[in-house]
């Protein structure tokens, strides 16, 4: 279901009457059973991979705690996939039918699972925590690992191999990739791992679990959340407080206007430029880019403010996703801006676990590449993607080793020109990290450097019009931010008076309502 | 204790019903029947006090700017043209029907010629059309025969259709503020600012689903079958009300792979054939234009260039003249 949909504009406000009415252990199942529905209208299938995502975090972090469960309860609970994707065989005959070998997997999941559970436990105490931590990090990637880069890897090896003469011949699978698996495979991780490191305690309630996991406003596109900041939140019942109303209905709004107003009406242009059909020059290759910018912040931050509005209708809050990343004056600025749930993930899971900064300058460069790359895979099964990365770890020890750029890194002590000669700099890196994001391979990405070179011909469309498109659908983003640029927030617009804050909520209003472009999935739900 | 609803939604809920009560008061005349498959009689057809008769606009798709009386002037040979971009042509000027009206004053008739051609409209548009059209005592009507688009005509009906159930896909759009507003945007700033090329890619015009549908020869035979159901159906109007009506079948340019070009009516002229009889003429682009140097005449494969609009109002005074639908001498 998607945010922007007629179905989610009754889902959501029936859910929420509901979950006010019932005492807190009802509002877990019916957030449960919310979340469940609301990713099963996507396919219901995959719900059965998100049960097993839950069911090894559950047992695994409890094992970490040292908590052992009974083998036959570990079992039990683990025959729920099975059990789901028997039904959705049984009753739901209009989809794509669930493959013997998935069904089977998932019959003997529970058992192997078990075996391993039973297994570990006999390790030496101070081996065993580790071990758990292991079978659960295994299982979340090695799902992760299948679902979505199964055949890209499969499909590199065969390439390599057949420069060396060797052509394998085998046929890639027909996988499709889960909608937001990448999201709440790393949420379930970073709880594993919190536990593991004793920042967090494991849940004892499988039910709430099972509602951290697949809280349906952050499951698809995050924010990923931590255990800490929504499982504390989960097993308290919250207040319903009218204040939470307001400001979610506000995230909501402009949630949707970044989405329908300024993103899809700039994926019009960037949709044009990167169509790889389209015979680019300078202006169209310049103009597509600074569509598919805005398109992608209205997209992604976007769908941030709608989750966030969403779960604070329940009472809940989750966490910021961005910080006016494209005001940034360095590349680690940038990441501390843009998709933080998702960098601060990597810093604290990755880059700081491989050493951080502590063991000199090389392991540091070392560990930002490692990191980065990471990064740009995470984001989708391409080389464009870890190009991606590398251009990043590139810029990033470019800022790191050049003096005069590392000083932008520390945005608060500089002064205000460097600071905006700095932004504008990074803006135009950024868009160029862009280009290798949007094209789909390495062809249309060097036809896009390549059209700087040609000003004078190529697009059959004039650009200077859509220009006017493409400022128009900005312009109103720019002024919002500029409004509520001390509170580094768009949504936060507490501090003007309420005729102001009317004005500005009927204009999104109208430019939403108004606006022309064609309904556009959310891009980052294929990651 | 704070309300439920902050004074700030509370003033944006206010405007938007104050947007509301505006339009449905001011605008009344120019917002009725937007939503009606095809078009409405108040909205494509506004009636004035002092006997004219306005055309502005047809289910969200606009005439040409046109007015003329609602009672036919005595001894004025009253022209109307129906059909889709072709005829519609790319000002009111330079279309056929206007420079039919031209061709017969020069001539010495007394004459009138109306576009009431809109891009995109099918046989059943152009039947419902018609039929309003016949209210106003055309002495001639033109129908102009495509089977281009009956992709649109159907998309049209299921989405009119769509609109009078109970889908909530479509209840903000009833809003006649929020339609109003959503019309403007499309036709003043996403229509100029947007090139066709983007708009297309983007499937905002539905072309990579009609160009799908077009390419299987099941739905091009039911598409031939509507037009052949609805022009029959047009002609039998026209005969009840006594009106000659002329069919004027439509012709595309093919590119023939080795350098040149050539005509094609696609079945179209076989298919008004049997609807031929008293009262009812008939006329083919095709053949119109396949003695001339026809490529250049083009704008596209479909369009025609002014120069070609001019060869199609010639060829059907012609056939007035012959068929002594109008006294012209020579």
């Amino acid at each position: 279901m998607s945010f922007v949909s007629w179905q989610y504009a009754f889902f959501l406000p029936l859910l929420a009457l509901l979950y006010w009415q019932l005492p807190w252990r009802g509002r877990i199942f019916l957030l449960i059973a919310g979340s469940y529905f609301f990713y099963g209208m996507w396919d219901a299938r995959f719900l059965a991979l998100l049960l097993t995502t839950t069911v090894v975090d559950f047992f695994g972090a409890l094992a970490i705690a040292g908590e052992k469960k009974s083998t036959a309860k570990v079992i039990g609970i683990g025959l729920l996939p099975f059990c789901w994707l028997i039904g959705c065989s049984t009753f739901y005959s209009a989809q794509p039918a669930v493959a013997k070998e998935i069904i089977f997997a998932a019959a003997v999941f529970p058992v192997a699972y078990g075996g391993l559970y039973q297994l570990l436990w006999r390790l030496p105490p101070e081996k065993q925590r580790r071990a758990f931590l292991i079978l659960s990090l295994c299982s979340n990637l090695s799902v992760l690992g299948f679902f979505k880069y199964f055949n890209f890897f499969a499909g590199t090896l065969e390439v390599l191999l057949a420069k060396i003469g060797w052509h394998p011949g085998w046929t890639l699978l027909h996988i499709i990739l889960p909608v937001g698996i990448s999201f709440y495979t790393f949420q379930s991780i970073s709880y594993a791992v919190d536990v593991y490191r004793g920042i967090a305690r494991p849940s004892h309630d499988f039910f709430t679990f099972t509602a951290f996991v697949s809280f349906f406003p952050q499951l698809v596109a995050g924010p990923i959340e931590r255990r800490n900041d929504l499982l504390v939140q989960l097993e308290k019942p919250a207040k319903f407080e009218v204040a939470d109303l307001h400001d979610g209905l506000r995230l909501i709004l402009i949630g949707c206007f970044k989405k329908i107003y300024v993103a899809d009406n700039c994926a019009l242009l960037a949709n044009y430029a990167f169509d790889g059909k389209t015979q680019l020059n300078g202006q169209w290759a310049l103009l597509g880019v600074l569509a598919f910018a805005f398109q992608i912040y209205g997209d992604f931050s976007g769908y941030t403010d709608i989750a966030r509005g969403s779960a604070r209708l329940l009472g809940i809050r989750l966490n910021r996703n961005f910080n006016f990343p494209y005001f940034a004056a360095s590349p680690s600025d940038f990441w501390r801006r843009w998709h933080m749930t998702l960098s601060f993930w990597f810093r604290d899971y990755v880059y700081i676990p491989l050493g951080g900064n502590r063991h000199g300058a090389l392991k540091t460069l070392r560990n930002l590449w490692i990191t980065m790359l990471l990064a740009g895979l995470w984001h989708g099964a391409s080389w464009t993607f870890v190009i991606w990365g590398a251009y990043y770890a590139a810029l990033l020890t470019l800022y790191h080793v050049t003096p005069g750029l590392n000083r932008l890194s520390a945005p608060e002590k500089i002064s205000r020109g460097w600071l905006v000669a700095g932004a504008a700099l990074m803006f135009t890196l950024t868009l160029i990290g862009w280009a290798i994001f949007r094209s789909k391979d390495m062809t249309q990405l060097t036809g896009w450097f390549a059209a700087f070179g040609n000003w004078n011909v190529g697009a059959a469309a004039d650009w200077t019009k859509p220009a006017g498109w493409w400022l128009l659908h900005i312009v109103p983003l720019l002024l919002l931010q500029l409004l509520t640029w001390k509170a580094r927030d768009e949504a936060e617009l507490s501090r003007f008076a309420w005729p102001v804050r009317g004005l500005i909520y009927t204009l999104l209003f109208l430019l939403v309502a108004s606006s022309v472009a064609p309904d556009v999935e959310f891009i980052y739900f294929q990651f | 204790m704070k309300t439920w609803l902050s004074p700030a939604f509370v003033m944006l809920l206010t405007v938007l019903m104050g947007g509301e009560l505006v339009v449905r008061v001011f605008y009344k005349a120019d917002m009725q029947g937007r939503f009606e498959y095809g078009y409405n009689p108040t909205a494509g057809f506004v009636e004035n006090a002092d006997g004219s008769v306005n055309l502005i606009r047809a289910g969200g798709r606009r005439f040409w700017p046109q007015t003329f009386s609602k009672v036919r002037p005595p001894s004025v040979f009253r022209v109307m043209v129906i059909g889709d971009s072709v005829p519609r042509g790319s000002s009111l000027a330079t279309a056929y029907p206007a420079q039919i009206g031209d061709k017969l004053r020069a001539l010495g008739v007394k004459a009138e010629s109306f576009n009431l051609a809109i891009g995109g409209n099918g046989a059943a548009r152009s039947e419902i059309i018609l039929r309003k059209a016949l209210d106003y005592q055309p002495s001639l009507v033109i129908l102009h025969v495509d089977n281009g688009d009956e992709f649109e005509d159907e998309r049209e009906f299921k989405r009119a259709e769509a609109f009078k159930g109970w889908q909530p896909r479509n209840w903000l759009m009833k809003s006649f503020f929020i339609r109003r507003l959503y019309e403007v945007t499309t036709e003043q700033i996403f229509w100029k600012l947007v090139p066709a090329e983007v708009r297309v890619l983007n499937s905002v015009n539905d072309t990579a689903n009609k160009a799908l549908a077009g390419a299987n020869p099941a739905t091009r035979r039911e598409w031939d079958a509507r037009v052949q159901k609805y022009t029959a159906e047009s002609v039998a109007l026209a005969r009840q009300h006594g009106v000659p009506i002329l069919l004027l079948t439509e012709s595309r340019l093919h590119d023939d792979g080795h350098g040149g070009f050539y005509l094609d009516d696609r079945g179209l002229d076989e298919l008004v054939r049997p609807l031929l009889g008293d009262g009812v003429y008939f006329l083919s682009m095709k053949e119109i234009l396949q003695h001339t140097n026809f490529a250049p005449l083009f704008t596209d494969g479909t369009h025609l260039h002014p120069a070609g609009h001019e060869i199609i109002a010639d060829a059907v005074v012609e056939k007035l003249r012959q068929e002594g639908i109008v006294n012209v001498g020579h």
